[in-house]
């Protein structure tokens, strides 16, 4: 991985493509990514997915150590309100999550970085819209370096 | 250090159309800890599959990485398939290369096999720090605890006692019966309401296998699917129960109107329920009666259909109408709900009768007139626009059915949920009768409010899905899956890192975390048996002491790190 050294060159040409790392609950957003692909919505190759078993498994650590190496955005993708198979788990990982986009708005990486979406990224073209969007809100924003690892 | 095998799934083309699979292969292949790497025709074929799976063998690869198609697709097939070869679960990963990758991004492939190169690096790196959950396996206790006898409660131990389970009926009031002993007859089949529950009742009584518990209050409830310990106080004394299942069918209890309509101020304005008592006792001929509907439903407080109540109105005016075919019934209602065939056919056999009905508005109800006692009622008809005196000498109001005041405390200490009327709420759409809770099912009107038949109906719904659970003799705490397959795993905790802090047991949703007292200071437990390995506890330690080992934390930083390794295939 590139350290402090890379050229600026570099770092625009990242901010064209911005790096997204995408946390999807297993019951709905990896539903819908399973959607877009049988659909085979074109879509930006720069984001990876995680499959977790609910969105309440995505700690904030995970989320701050993603932005700290230098991916540009984290995506949560989770079920909706009252829809989750874990009685009040999804509730409780969107109160965390967004406490957490307060936090990365006060330390300066700003709370835009981090989407949360709960029930919006279920069915095929629903995803890719929240992927899409996500992207061009990050391309808006300046590429990060990374300064962990 | 264990290696491992790459499985690569060309689909046909399909993924081998975009991503360059024999560039990946080599580039996997120049890892140290990779001990081959192949790609197949298809691996969900079982004629492609036998090639690796012998490579598998000979190589002594411990771990297997798959690139095929999603788990929704094939994908979680080929996992099965290598499960049944011996392979631990918690040893395979798969990696979505079709759906999540080359179907996707067509038009770009070389973005697309870097991605998939790092996809499986990310895949291969959570490996090395992915384990099985221990499991547990605890012996199943082959009775059953029904919370109410009425006809929900009755016909669950009626079918559970003839399956050859040991039912404990508990019952709030001194007999069986419910809410029926209240009303002469059911609808739709005008049957009268004590033949109807005296089968049952027999049934209960005569059975050994029934035992009867009347004045019940529960006083704690303890344990999880299969084995549940229950605290009651009854007319028999305080008793302590063993039970491998739960049913509620606590019913529900009906609403009075006081306030509305001059209800409790007026005399010859009564309810329903007071309607049915009064034909329970002996019937007296009325002239002259009007029935009002949805009277404190389907408005703001309680925006819900009771189901129940234009069915008894029709009843209770055809019955009006049986015994003096002079009498004048009008019924005014806001929509009249008989949904099904059946209750169509009721509808059209009231109105056969000559029973009459009024369409009136929320905004514009009927208002009761005279002093001292009914005089007659002034109604705004919306069909034809005008508004109509109707002379009567009874005015009968129907009320919904609400929660009974207790349900919160139940559902406390049963770890139920209830929706937001305060009516336990089952898992819906997937699982009937299911609540959140294993072992903890629910029927009738505890459910939301039914007719006595749906009821008997939902009651034995209950009492099969309760055999399910009691007819094995031991389960495990992973099988206690509500999808297909094995539950994903649960949470441990490292005791000695534990500081006891209790985030973790204030956030389970489930309750399965609590803290224990060992060695002097407090340390979280989970249950494992109640855990669904949602992952909430793990999110809220601070320190990392309380893991998923399916879902490890160092595997979710090896993702992290690998996601987007600079490095390119030519």
């Amino acid at each position: 991985m590139t350290g402090p050294g890379r050229s600026n060159n570099r770092r625009t040409e990242e901010q064209a493509t911005p790096r997204m790392l995408v946390f999807a609950c297993k019951w709905c957003g990896l539903i819908g990514a399973d959607g877009a692909g049988k659909k085979r919505i074109p879509l930006p190759a720069s984001f990876r997915v995680i499959p977790v078993e609910c969105a309440s498994l995505v700690e904030p650590d995970a989320v701050i150590r993603a932005l700290a190496s230098g991916i540009s955005g984290v995506a949560v993708l989770g079920c909706h309100l009252g829809g989750c198979r874990f009685n009040h788990a999804n509730h409780a990982a969107m109160k965390r999550l967004e406490l957490l986009k307060t936090l990365l708005d006060a330390v300066g990486i700003g709370g835009k970085r981090l989407l949360l979406a709960f029930g919006t990224a279920h069915e095929d073209h629903q995803y890719a819209e929240v992927i899409n969007a996500f992207f061009e809100e990050l391309k808006a924003l300046p590429s990060t370096a990374p300064w962990m690892y | 250090m264990s290696k491992v095998a790459v499985l690569l799934c060309r689909c046909f083309g399909e993924v081998d159309g975009v991503i360059d699979l024999d560039a990946l292969r080599k580039k996997t292949e120049e890892d140290v800890s990779v001990a081959f790497s192949c790609v197949v025709d298809s691996l969900c074929l079982e004629v492609d599959i036998e090639k690796p799976l012998s490579l598998i063998r000979e190589s002594g690869a411990e771990k297997v990485v798959i690139g095929s198609c999603s788990s929704l697709g094939k994908g979680d097939a080929v996992v099965e398939t290598l499960v049944r070869e011996g392979i631990h679960r918690s040893r395979i990963g798969l990696v979505d290369l079709r759906e999540g990758c080359a179907w996707i991004h067509r038009d770009d492939p070389q973005g697309a096999t870097d991605k998939a190169l790092n996809l499986i690096r990310m895949e291969m790196g959570a490996l090395s720090y992915r384990h099985g959950s221990d499991d547990v396996t605890i012996r199943v206790c082959p009775e059953a605890m029904i919370v109410g006898a009425g006809p929900a409660g009755l016909s669950a131990a009626c079918a559970l006692s003839r399956l050859g389970f040991k039912v404990h009926l508990l019952e709030r009031g001194s007999g069986p019966g419910g809410m029926l002993n209240l009303i002469s007859h059911v609808y739709p089949s005008d049957e009268k309401s004590g033949d109807k529950i005296k089968k049952y009742s027999e049934i209960v009584e005569k059975n050994p296998l029934v035992s009867f518990y009347s004045k019940v209050k529960i006083l704690s409830v303890k344990g999880f699917a299969g084995d549940f310990k229950v605290h009651i106080s009854s007319s028999e004394g305080e008793k302590k129960l063993r039970v491998g299942a739960v049913i509620l069918a606590s019913g529900a209890r009906v609403w009075l109107p006081y306030g509305l309509y001059r209800y409790g101020k007026l005399k010859h304005v009564i309810t329903q329920m007071e309607m049915e008592r009064q034909f329970l006792r002996e019937p007296v001929p009325i002239k002259k009666a009007v029935f009002i509907q949805c009277v404190g439903a389907r408005n703001k407080d309680r925006p819900y259909c009771a189901t129940i109540c234009c069915p008894s109105s029709l009843k209770n005016a055809a019955r009006i109408k049986d015994e003096n075919p002079d009498a004048r019934v009008f019924i005014l209602h806001r929509d009249i709900m008989t949904p099904g065939s059946v209750l169509e056919a009721y509808y059209r056999k009231a109105l056969a009768k000559g029973v009459q009905f009024i369409r009136f508005e929320e905004t514009n109800p009927p208002e009761i007139l005279g002093d001292e006692h009914v005089e007659g009622v002034e109604v705004f008809d919306v069909i034809n626009g005008r508004k109509r005196m109707l002379d009567c000498d009874l005015v009968v109001l129907s009320t919904p059915l609400v929660p009974n005041d207790d349900n919160a405390k139940l559902a406390d200490m049963l770890g139920v949920e209830r929706d937001r009327y305060g009516f336990f709420s089952e898992i819906y759409p997937l699982h009937p009768l299911e609540t959140r809770m294993d072992g903890v099912f629910i029927c009738g009107s505890a459910r939301w409010p039914v007719s006595s038949d749906q009821a008997i109906m939902q009651g034995e719904g209950a009492a099969v899905k309760a055999a399910a659970l009691l007819g094995k003799d031991a389960v495990s705490a992973l099988s206690l899956s509500r999808v297909p397959g094995e539950k994903f795993g649960h949470a441990s905790v490292n005791a000695e890192a534990c500081t006891g802090c209790g985030n973790c047991a204030a956030v389970c949703p489930f309750e399965a975390c609590r803290l224990q007292k060992m060695g002097g200071r407090s340390v979280s437990r989970v249950n494992k048996m109640r855990c669904k390995a949602c992952g909430n506890c793990v999110s809220v330690c601070p320190n990392g002491a309380i893991q998923l080992p399916e879902h490890d934390y160092r595997a979710v930083g090896a993702m992290i790190k690998k996601a987007f390794a600079e490095e390119t295939i030519s």
